[in-house]
């Protein structure tokens, strides 16, 4: 279906290539996930399949595009849109028309085909991608996931062999998430397309896909079965990409010689297989060695054993400072029976109440649409309550205005880009600090701390918009880190960064946590959230519906994914494995290989 | 658009948009043709007829109204005084009332107050009539309209594209200006230079993301097979209904009349 010899591509003003002698050949009906960190070319790639490259942008492009056996550098894009279809990053962008069925038709209605036969196609596509009977409803008013399938509808409907999906993801949350992957999967089995995905997580992909391709710096460096690549933890940590959580304990235990690469597990029940099947293994032989405690030990008993051993210890310390020191704990924010409406409309905010302490790192999640980034906007006064109270660093927020609270309660915004304004980088840096009267010396000492800090200091006289979005985004910190608010909030930190950035932004998040910082945390990767924060706290329409340490939550499957919340793969598994580990719910990998090594030691 | 597309099922919705275009060009006619104030407060009355029918959102037209008062009453009173008595065909429009200044300068004339009566009237019943226009027909409807004037395909696009990107650039906006404000932006500079400034971080990232949307906007759209042809396929073809022929006659009918009593009868001037 497509075929791809040597290309090569270089955008205008760049030197070096996006994209080096990339060779490749796709076969008819095959699901290709196409992975790799941010600048691997993974967008330029795309934009070469359905000609934009070179017909829109110019530049320098030699080698071969053939899909479905037309030259992709001859055949127009339009024409071309039959045979495949691009959907790319942003929906918002992607939708054209003011009602769903409108920017449905537009692919055909540019095809002139018959206002009848519109009708009827653009009727099936949308049952395709689960929006059937949503016809008239305006396309502003849809939300990020229903955008998302309609901006897939809108190139499906022109029936392609060939689909493209550029991040289809990105900004969705994981309900959302496996919707997209759903549709995909239907559409493939019943129409035969041809699939190439774009995508960084890949937890529900591992076995719908059946061939990787990683890119990195614009070169294919790895192209096979999924299985091979995320077994192989070293070569997806080496291109960028996060490791499956489960395939991790995996890799531990493989390193271990516990078990063989075959057995690596890609997901929980594999997950949950392998640690059943080694636990009496070990058990055997402890017995061999004829510890009798041991070999007595039922699960239950085992379970036991644990409860008493390192892990409970470890949660006793996350929950005792909140506890223990509760009276000398200043309280940065205090939320009482908040209420909050727009208009006229039901209630967004029924009835919060929150304290959070200083030093404390706090993760709001839940569904899009729940209120999380309504709550939020109250602590630092961009919205005041409808009823109720917020109070925040003693002062009523009814009685100040956001740019007064801004040098004690920082906000970073999910997109950098809606407040990037600046030439340069430094320049950037100084707006916060000029608007809060700071003056030279000052302005200059603090900027400076902050560039090192989050390590921007190369990009100093750089324009911010010739960087990549993790940089950006990274700037958006640094501007907000620059007026040192003791309380930073920070609303979906690591949207569509790769593995690695987001690594740097957690490190500095917690870094900042170390030294001091208040954080509330918005986000959808539950992995970070089970990993990072010390408090998580659960939003579902409008109102607090569970809070904790992230082993509690997590702990409460049911509840969650009632609310449209998939706890962490590593919870979940926990979870499953209830009748060994009583519970605990581990959240990172090492606890999982530390329980092993605990039983280990604990019978020799 | 300042006023929204009110969904309804009164004769005035069920129209078609020629027919609802015809008769606004012909009121805007009749308007033009009369200077008297009464033709006009007759102009008004019936406009205000046909808003009262759909059931106008009053509030709003007020809500537009009210900032215009000043203008109104200055509009008065510059064509009270301007407006010399050789302007005028009626010995009763040429009388002067008073004069502003001794010794018989700058005086007002009757006409000319109700010459301004009549500007305020004719600006009044414009802005009924194209409310009740813009109320009862909906954004397909004109671009229906556009298509069977032959207007290119390119304008409807234009149209439609402006109108979808209303809302989207309306929420960047809102998200721009929360992200600038909790970074301490004030907005109440002063003087021209601080407010210009004060404005800078909204419209540098506004325009920076307004150019990236466009840009991947001509992407999509290019995706999605657009200009590969001159035209496209019309969803919804129009139709004259009879409904449409009588009110065509009643506005034409009106036309005619109101051409005769300004021309045949010489009635409606000042």
């Amino acid at each position: 279906m497509i075929e791809i010899e040597e290309l090569t591509y270089c955008y205008p003003n760049s030197i070096d290539p996006s994209l080096k002698n990339i060779s490749l050949t796709v076969e008819k009906g095959k699901f290709i996930l196409i992975m790799g960190s941010t600048g691997a070319g993974k967008t330029t790639f795309s934009l070469c399949l359905n000609g934009l490259i070179p017909q829109l942008l110019e530049g320098n492009l030699t080698g071969q595009v053939s899909v479905a056996g037309k030259n992709v550098g001859k055949t127009k894009v339009q024409v071309l849109s039959k045979v495949l279809g691009l959907v790319q990053q942003d929906p918002e962008t992607q939708i054209i028309g003011r009602t769903v069925e409108e920017d449905t038709a537009f692919g055909p209605r540019n095809f002139l085909i018959p206002f009848e036969e519109i009708k009827q196609i653009v009727n099936q596509t949308l049952e395709k991608v689960r929006l059937k009977g949503y016809n008239h409803r305006l396309t502003e008013e849809l939300s990020g996931g229903e955008k998302q399938r309609l901006a897939i509808a809108g190139v499906l409907v022109m029936e392609p062999e060939i689909l493209v999906l550029d991040e289809p993801t990105s900004e969705l949350d994981p309900i959302g998430r496996s919707e997209i992957y759903a549709t995909l999967d239907d559409l493939r089995w019943k129409k035969d397309l041809t699939i190439l995905l774009v995508e960084h997580s890949i937890e529900e992909l591992v076995h719908k896909v059946d061939e990787v391709v990683v890119l990195n710096q614009g070169e294919v460096v790895w192209r096979g079965v999924p299985t091979e690549l995320f077994r192989n933890i070293p070569l997806l940590l080496q291109w960028g990409i996060k490791p499956l959580p489960v395939s991790q304990i995996g890799w531990d235990f493989y390193e271990k010689g516990w078990i063989s690469f075959a057995e690596i597990p890609l997901d929980i029940p594999s997950g949950e297989d392998m640690i059943r099947t080694l636990l009496p293994k070990y058990r055997h032989r402890h017995t061999n060695t004829n510890m009798n405690t041991c070999a007595d030990t039922h699960s239950q008993g085992l379970a036991l054993g644990l409860a008493q051993g390192h892990t409970p210890g470890q949660r006793k310390d996350l929950i005792s400072p909140q506890k223990l020191h509760l009276p000398k704990k200043e309280i940065v924010v205090q939320v009482s029976d908040l209420i909050y409406q727009y208009n006229s409309d039901q209630p967004v905010l029924r009835g919060v109440n929150l304290t959070i302490e200083a030093g404390e790192f706090v993760a709001l999640i839940g569904q899009n649409g729940a209120g999380k980034t309504t709550l939020a906007k109250h602590f630092n006064g961009l919205l005041k309550p409808t009823r109720g109270e917020v109070i925040v660093g003693g002062r009523n927020i009814l009685q100040c205005d956001t740019s007064d609270l801004s040098k004690t309660i920082g906000y970073v915004f999910q997109n950098p880009d809606h407040q990037i304004f600046s030439v340069t980088v430094e320049k950037e840096l100084e707006f916060g600090l000029k608007n809060a009267g700071f003056r030279g010396e000052e302005i200059k000492e603090r900027v400076d701390e902050v560039l090192q800090y989050t390590g921007l200091d190369r990009y100093r006289s750089v324009h911010p918009y010739s960087l990549g979005k993790g940089e950006r985004q990274m700037i958006a910190v640094a501007s907000i880190l620059v007026l040192k608010p003791k309380v930073l909030i920070i609303d979906e930190p690591t949207t569509g960064s790769d593995w690695a950035g987001v690594q740097t932004m957690m490190a500095l998040i917690r870094k900042l946590h170390a030294a001091g910082t208040t954080i509330i945390m918005i986000s959808h990767d539950m992995d970070l959230v089970a990993q990072y924060a010390k408090r998580v706290i659960v939003i579902k329409e409008g109102d607090i519906l569970l809070e904790g340490t992230p082993q509690d939550v997590f702990s409460k499957e049911q509840i969650l994914l009632d609310s449209a919340i998939i706890p962490p793969q590593l919870c979940r598994l926990s979870f499953r494995l209830k009748d060994i580990l009583g519970d605990v719910t581990f959240i990172e990998s090492s606890e999982f290989t530390a329980m092993f090594e605990r039983e280990k030691r604990g019978c020799l | 658009m300042l006023i929204e597309y009110l969904p309804g099922d009164s004769l005035l919705h069920r129209l078609d948009v020629r027919t609802k275009v015809l008769g606004f060009l012909v009121f805007i006619i009749l308007s033009f043709l009369f200077q008297d104030p009464k033709f006009q407060l007759l102009l008004v009355l019936s406009t205000g007829l046909l808003a009262f029918w759909i059931k106008i959102p009053l509030r709003k037209i007020w809500g537009m109204l009210l900032p215009l008062i000043p203008i109104i009453l200055s509009i008065i009173l510059i064509t009270g005084f301007s407006f010399a008595p050789e302007r005028f065909d009626r010995v009763s429009s040429q009388a002067i009332l008073f004069y502003a200044l001794p010794g018989d300068r700058l005086g007002a004339t009757l006409g000319g107050f109700l010459m301004g009566t009549t500007f305020i009237f004719r600006l009044f019943s414009m802005m009924l009539a194209s409310t009740v226009l813009t109320l009862t027909t909906s954004i397909d409807d004109f671009t229906q309209f556009f298509h069977k004037m032959k207007v290119p395909v390119e304008v409807s696009m234009m149209l439609t594209t402006a109108i979808r990107f209303i809302p989207t650039l309306d929420k960047k906006r809102r998200q721009i200006l929360e992200a600038q404000k909790a970074r301490g932006t004030k907005f109440n500079q002063k003087g021209i230079i601080g407010s210009i400034r004060s404005y800078l971080p909204i419209m540098v990232p506004l325009f920076i993301n307004s150019i990236m949307m466009a840009n991947s906007l001509s992407m999509a759209m290019l995706n999605r097979g657009y200009g590969l042809t001159r035209t496209w396929t019309s969803m919804r073809e129009i139709s004259f209904a009879p409904r449409d022929y009588w009110a065509m006659t009643f506005v034409l009918l009106l036309l005619i009349l109101g051409a005769y009593l300004r021309f045949g009868l010489d009635l409606g001037i000042l």
